[in-house]
């Protein structure tokens, strides 16, 4: 009997079945949600989450990320939670830090048997509109959270199966798309209870006893896995890094820090956001000082996947309450971009929910030789709005993919996006519904970061203006570049102008609304390539070559960031082999020791003139980390 | 009168089904596949099976065939030398896809972009640009065009998929395209997407294009061959080719667009488990063909099969219309095994055909499912037929030792191990069931394939699904499932129009339009025009959505009510397959106009079994292993020999040729007059 088996209270095909059904139940509720919800965003774009818990509020599914129950317990309580009851809450500041922004609406259903509560379903979605002062609810210019929309505390939104119609009505008569909102939530509701059906028939099948083994299991895995698989590689040690959001919609562009200090023991991990600087007046503060940080402990902890064994490995490592028992997080005081304080707008806080993934894989690209992938820019709206409401109004919106990080195994894919299964629109789709003419649609050259492994390309993207409109962007890295990781360079920034049919170019800031475009004029659209990993001057040459032959990579960036030396013949493209040897000796020598980061030139640029300023007890966390190099790296990897 | 020849081929084995066309008589023989020329495989198939019926070949008066081969073929990447045109501006199309990455949240730091069905260096752009409407905004450029053609040939191109954007609304600069193609490089194979999928969104039609065209010099070159030899033996006999679709084509037709055969091989087992059904009298049914290393599920209401138009291969979609069948990684061969944390697992590894199951002692040396039913005393100690002696001695072993990890007895694991495969195949019919808004227990289970009686019981067990129907022959049902297959055609065009805006003459024409289209075609394929069916549909939207639902129009309908009926119906549908709809409050979206054209050909009769209704006799009993119950003495039936209305009650096994059907204690069996066997579960 294996050591595994002796501390298990439940036989292995009772727990297998019971895995299995889990994870089928999570599949089922997400393709509930998508064939039963109405907002685009939810059903195109796959913005909703959906999980299971225990009855203790423990997470068990493990493909995504969650909210939180811990609302139930903390405002009802465990004597009030009934069969029939639906919890519903959207509050950034009452939901225990699991709701960062008022589209997210929960809801939670509680699992019962034979009078038992035995779990939760859960379900939250980013809904088209929940009021507020602009149309879709994610004000850029927000100073307070009431000026985002309708906030619901924790409510009972069901009471024992019976609807509470008067929250009901004045939740949906607060959006500006109320039918699509009741819409939403009916099909929240459908699709959790779905979930939770699915966890009575395996009480009814092995009872309840069998089931909550199974659940103790399902977490101890997810923790023994990270424990067995993922900390070993990590260098036990304290590790600082920061990176910054460059401007808040509200006020002059400046850094707003995010700042990081892991402490990694061979048990576990401490992440302390001590220094952080203080909350913004815009929409880019992220509370998440409640319960212990168990948002912030689960949010992040699936980084960690990026050191299996393989992508294959990583992809199949299911992260659920397990991680809590790998991941502590501590907080500074009241009032930081973490920390912000009651009624501070949040609308726009996926900015620093992607820098808090970037801190952190940064903090472990220090502890692990630098195996770690660069930072990837993944989430930016753009959009061009016209016509005459109710007549001829149209809104052209696109959620754009940007390159992904370099890795050690890999270049970065090209075009991706943080949220899985979100899909780009297709230009005959685009140009059969809007008045646009896509003129191009592409990989932007050179836009990844250089590296052994190189960042994945952003888009370049050039749409005609049939019909004159106000275009909007909600877009960061339009100033800082995405970062390169251990030698690896940063990869380009978002950027997006409009080209005037008079030939004058115009250049728009990341984060921008009402802009007026004219009939026949070009809106140009360049998202973020990822940042590179590891030296460019080890990436294979032939690889180099490759990608000029394919217009990916240019020439002079060839040559001078990857030092390969082509000939063309023809058609042809040759590598000079002698003469890419030559030059990359020379540029080695010329250029010294590689360090760990590369930022980019707009941040070398502030650094420079002094303007970077660091708290009280930090220092430049770039300062000191150089490259490892990769022979030695892949040593370690072993 | 002559000999009706169906032909099922898969990766291991070919199965062949002749019919009488008289008589109704039929014959069955195995032979091995041939992956390499699956034409000689099919050949010999043709001949064995005369040899069995003791016909000659030109007897033959129809060959059938529905084959895995094209879908294996892709997934082994067996194929080179692909090339791609398109737009200019959007020689990127495929590099971009669709942005997404699958499965988890946040894979997108650590997921590899997989190799893309033609490399970067052989996609060429060509100068010319259409609008939606199909209105030329910038004329093609043919001798930029000829010079990446001729680009593309010297790099090695020998197959070449043309995508032009707006091509589904205006085919010239296509069809040109194609043109100067077969003129410069007449060697070259070429789909163009606007024949291929004329439908809107680029990246799909472009991929479903380039599918086509890879499998194309395989499809032609081996369907080709085996034509040839058919008339040569048989003289001019059709040749049939099951498509995704569940109908029939020629095999010339099927060479021309061979994407539409890409995942035909499930197909025609729904087909054959719908005809039973409809014989037994059931009408909503959930098929599963349980094979050597996965199951097929499909759904299938009315005696309706459902019909998807989109599906993965691998990482790459394809885009044609299909019958709804999800595949599951669990079969007879899947393979338990213990993960490092210790934890049991079923499939989806498999010990394939070769080496097998250990008790095919065949070098297996890793317990499988089918392992598992033999050490529980669910198997016989060869399978009937008795060609394969099986070896009871290593499989427990392996069982013992399996058990061992979890302090199990082999018994124990075992039955572990079915309650497992059986979960996991619940799993599979969730997705075609729950994920689409249906409830799989007001379904019957019509399992077949040669493991599809193992634990079918057990299935429905967990589904709450009342009753199981086990067909005759389970185990070449598919084979079977050609015979009854009618020549299918689909038809498609994209028209977006919305409803405030639509012309019902300007939809009825482009229907039509397809419908003559269909009528030529499918009398081409030699169909009597009295024999051909129209169906029109449409897919249609909400404005807004991002897809759009499947709205069939009342047979016969045509002109202003055929147009009305969609606006109509379109609330119904959208109500049924999404729980919601906005009649009258929200303005309607025609997307694509379809035609399946479909003409009728010759069905076999279900034979009646022989003999008068009676008491079922066990040939023997032995002791069977129930999990939670222990080892019981439970009787044994030869199927051949179950008389008419016979019933029996479980615990008990009924074994035939090539087949195993356990009845567990709680259901109750009977025999229809077509030799079904219904299981039912005792009240």
């Amino acid at each position: 009997m294996s050591v595994t088996q002796q501390r298990r209270k439940i036989g292995p095909v009772e727990l297998e079945v019971i895995m299995g059904t889990v994870r089928s139940a999570e599949l089922e509720i997400e393709a509930a949600v998508e064939r039963t919800s109405r907002s685009p965003m939810i059903r195109d774009q796959h913005d909703y989450r959906v999980a299971l818990f225990d009855a203790k509020g423990r997470k068990l599914t493990g493909r995504s990320y969650s909210a939180l129950v811990e609302p139930v317990f903390e405002y009802f309580g465990a004597d009030d939670i009934h069969e029939g009851d639906v919890f519903f809450w959207n509050d950034p500041y009452n939901s225990c830090g699991g709701i960062g922004h008022i589209p997210d609406l929960c809801t939670t259903v509680p699992i019962i048997h034979q009078g038992r509560l035995i779990g939760f379903s859960q379900v939250f979605g980013h809904h088209d509109d929940v009021g507020g002062a602009v149309p879709g609810s994610m004000p850029v210019k927000a100073t307070d959270m009431w000026t985002e929309g309708l906030v619901v505390p924790p409510i009972k939104l069901y009471e024992r199966g019976k609807l509470n119609s008067a929250a009901y009505r004045i939740i949906a008569r607060n959006s500006r798309l109320s039918e699509h909102l009741k819409g939403d939530i009916d099909a929240e509701i459908g699709a959790a209870r779905l979930g939770s059906r699915r966890i009575v028939e395996m009480a009814e099948r092995y009872g309840i006893e069998a089931l909550e083994a199974a659940f103790d299991t399902i977490i101890r895995n997810c923790t023994e896995t990270i424990r067995r698989e993922l900390l070993p590689k990590i260098k036990d040690g304290v590790y600082s890094w920061e990176d910054y959001i460059e401007c808040d919609g509200v006020e002059a562009p400046k850094l707003h820090a995010m700042r990081l200090t892991m402490t990694k023991t061979p048990d576990k991990i401490v992440l302390d956001f001590t220094g952080t600087d203080p909350e913004a007046a815009g929409p880019i503060n992220w509370p998440i000082d409640y319960a212990d940080g168990k948002f912030a402990r689960k949010w992040m902890a699936p980084v960690l996947r990026s050191l299996a064994s393989s992508p294959e490995r990583a992809a199949e490592i299911d992260m659920n309450e397990g991680v809590l028992d790998i991941i502590e997080v501590k907080f500074p005081e009241k009032g930081t971009l973490v920390t912000p304080h009651f009624g501070k707008p949040t609308g726009l806080r996926f900015f620093i929910l992607l820098r808090s993934l970037g801190i952190f894989a940064a903090c472990l690209a220090k502890a692990t030789g630098g195996r770690m992938p660069a930072d990837h820019e993944t989430i930016r709206i753009w959009g061009l709005h016209g016509g005459r409401t109710g007549k001829d109004f149209f809104l052209f919106r696109e959620v754009l993919g940007g390159g992904g990080p370099g890795r050690p195994w890999a270049d970065g894919s090209d075009v991706v996006h943080i949220v899985p299964n979100s899909r780009n629109l297709p230009a005959e789709f685009s140009e059969t519904r809007y008045p646009v003419l896509v003129e191009k649609l592409a990989l932007a050259i050179d836009s990844g970061g250089a590296g052994y492994r190189r960042g994945g390309f952003g888009y370049d993207k050039r749409i005609r203006v049939l019909q004159g409109g106000k275009l909007l962007s909600n877009a960061d890295r339009a100033m800082l570049n995405t970062y390169g990781v251990n030698g690896g360079k940063s990869g380009s920034t978002y950027g997006i102008s409009v080209e005037h049919k008079d030939g004058r170019v115009d250049a728009i800031a990341g984060m921008a609304d009402n802009i007026v475009v004219e009939d026949g004029a070009v809106v140009r659209i360049m998202t973020t390539g990822g940042g590179g990993w590891g030296d460019p001057l080890e990436r294979e040459a032939e690889r180099v070559r490759y990608d000029v032959e394919c217009g990916l990579v240019s020439e002079q960036a060839a040559r001078e960031v990857y030092g390969v030396v082509l000939n063309r013949l023809g058609n042809e493209i040759k590598v000079d082999g002698p003469a890419t040897m030559a030059r990359r000796a020379k540029m080695r020598h010329a250029r010294g020791p590689l360090p760990m980061f590369d930022r980019g030139t707009y941040f070398q640029e502030i650094k420079a003139a002094q303007g970077v300023a660091w708290p009280k007890g930090w220092r430049d966390p770039d300062e000191g980390w150089q490259a490892v190099a990769r022979a030695k790296n892949e040593a370690a990897a072993e | 009168m002559g000999l009706r020849v169906a032909i099922d081929t898969g990766g291991t084995f070919t199965d062949v089904v002749a019919i009488d066309e008289a008589s109704g008589d039929q014959w069955a023989i195995k032979t091995p596949s041939t992956p390499g020329d699956p034409s000689q495989g099919l050949l010999n198939g043709i001949r064995k099976v005369c040899q069995a019926a003791g016909r000659e070949a030109g007897q033959v008066a129809a060959v059938l065939h529905g084959t895995t081969t094209a879908t294996n073929a892709v997934l082994e990447h067996k194929f080179e030398g692909l090339g791609l045109l398109v737009t200019e501006g959007f020689r990127h199309i495929i590099e971009i896809a669709r942005q997404s990455v699958p499965d988890g949240y946040g894979n997108s730091y650590f997921w590899v972009k997989p190799p893309r069905l033609v490399p970067l260096h052989l996609v060429r752009e060509v100068p010319e640009r259409l609008d939606f409407q199909g209105r030329v905004l910038a004329p093609l450029d043919e001798e930029a065009t000829l010079g990446a053609i001729d680009e593309l040939v010297a790099k090695g191109v020998r197959c070449i998929g043309v995508c032009l954007l707006h091509s589904y609304a205006n085919d010239d600069h296509e069809k040109r395209v194609g043109a100067l193609i077969a003129t410069r490089h007449p060697g070259v194979f070429v789909s163009l997407s606007s024949i291929v999928l004329p439908e809107y969104r680029e990246y799909e039609r472009a991929m479903t294009t380039l599918l086509d065209v890879m499998v194309k010099p395989y499809c032609k070159t081996y369907l080709g061959r085996a034509e040839a030899e058919i008339r040569r033996t048989s003289g001019d006999t059709r040749f049939l080719i099951m498509q995704s679709n569940g109908g029939v084509v020629t095999a010339r037709t099927a060479g021309e667009k061979p994407v539409t055969m890409l995942l035909s091989g499930p197909a025609a087992g729904v087909l054959g488990a719908s005809f039973m059904a409809d014989h037994a009298g059931l009408r909503n049914i959930l098929t599963i063909d349980v094979g050597g290393t996965s199951t097929d599920v499909s759904l299938v209401e009315n005696l309706k099969p459902q019909l998807t138009s989109a599906a993965l291969i691998e990482h790459y979609p394809v885009k044609t219309p299909m019958l709804d069948i999800a595949t599951v990684g669990t079969g007879g061969g899947s393979l338990a095994w213990i993960d490092p944390y210790g934890n049991l697992k079923v499939g989806p590894r498999s010990a394939g055909a070769d080496p097998g199951p250990i008790c095919y002692g065949k070098g297996g040396k890793e317990p499988t499912v089918t392992d598992a039913a033999l050490v529980l005393g669910r198997l016989p100690a060869a399978l009937v037929g008795g060609e394969i002696a099986l070896d009871k001695t290593n499989a427990l072993k392996a069982y013992q030792k399996l058990g061992e990890n979890f302090a199990m007895s082999a018994e124990e694991a075992a039955a572990g191990v079915l309650e497992i495969a059986a979960a996991n195949q619940v799993n599979g019919i969730r997705q075609v069931t729950v994920m689409k808004g249906r409830d799989p227990a007001l379904y019957s289970l019509v399992s077949f394939g040669g493991a599809g009686g193992l634990f079918a019981c057990e299935v429905a067990d967990f589904l709450g699904i009342q009753s199981v129907m086990s067909p005759p022959n389970p185990g070449n049902l598919s084979a079977f499932g050609l015979h009854v297959s009618d020549v299918k055609r689909d038809y498609i065009r994209t028209m977006v129009r919305q409803e405030s805006a639509a012309k019902w003459r300007e939809v009825d024409a482009a229907w039509r339009e397809l419908e003559v289209r269909g009528t030529k075609e499918i009398a081409a394929e030699g169909v009597p025009e009295a024999d051909i069916q129209l169906n029109r549909s449409a897919d249609m939207r909400y404005v807004g959505e991002g897809h759009e639902v499947p709205v069939p129009v009342s047979e016969g309908v045509t002109g202003e009510a055929a147009v009305a009926e969609l606006w109509r119906e379109f609330h119904r549908v959208h109500q049924g397959t999404f729980g919601f709809a906005y009649e009258g409050s929200q303005d309607v979206e025609l997307v694509n106009l379809r035609v399946q054209a479909v003409g009728r050909v010759h069905r076999p009769l279900a034979r009646k079994i022989n003999g008068k209704a009676g008491k079922a006799t066990p040939a023997s009993t032995r002791p069977v292993y129930w999990r939670g119950i222990g080892w019981q003495d439970c009787a044994i039936y030869r199927r051949e020999t179950l008389p008419l209305d016979a019933t029996l009650d479980g615990p008990a096994i009924v074994e035939e040729y090539g087949s195993t059907v356990v009845v567990p204690a709680g259901w109750r069996l009977t025999v229809d007059p077509y030799g079904n066997l219904m299981l039912k579960r005792k009240p």
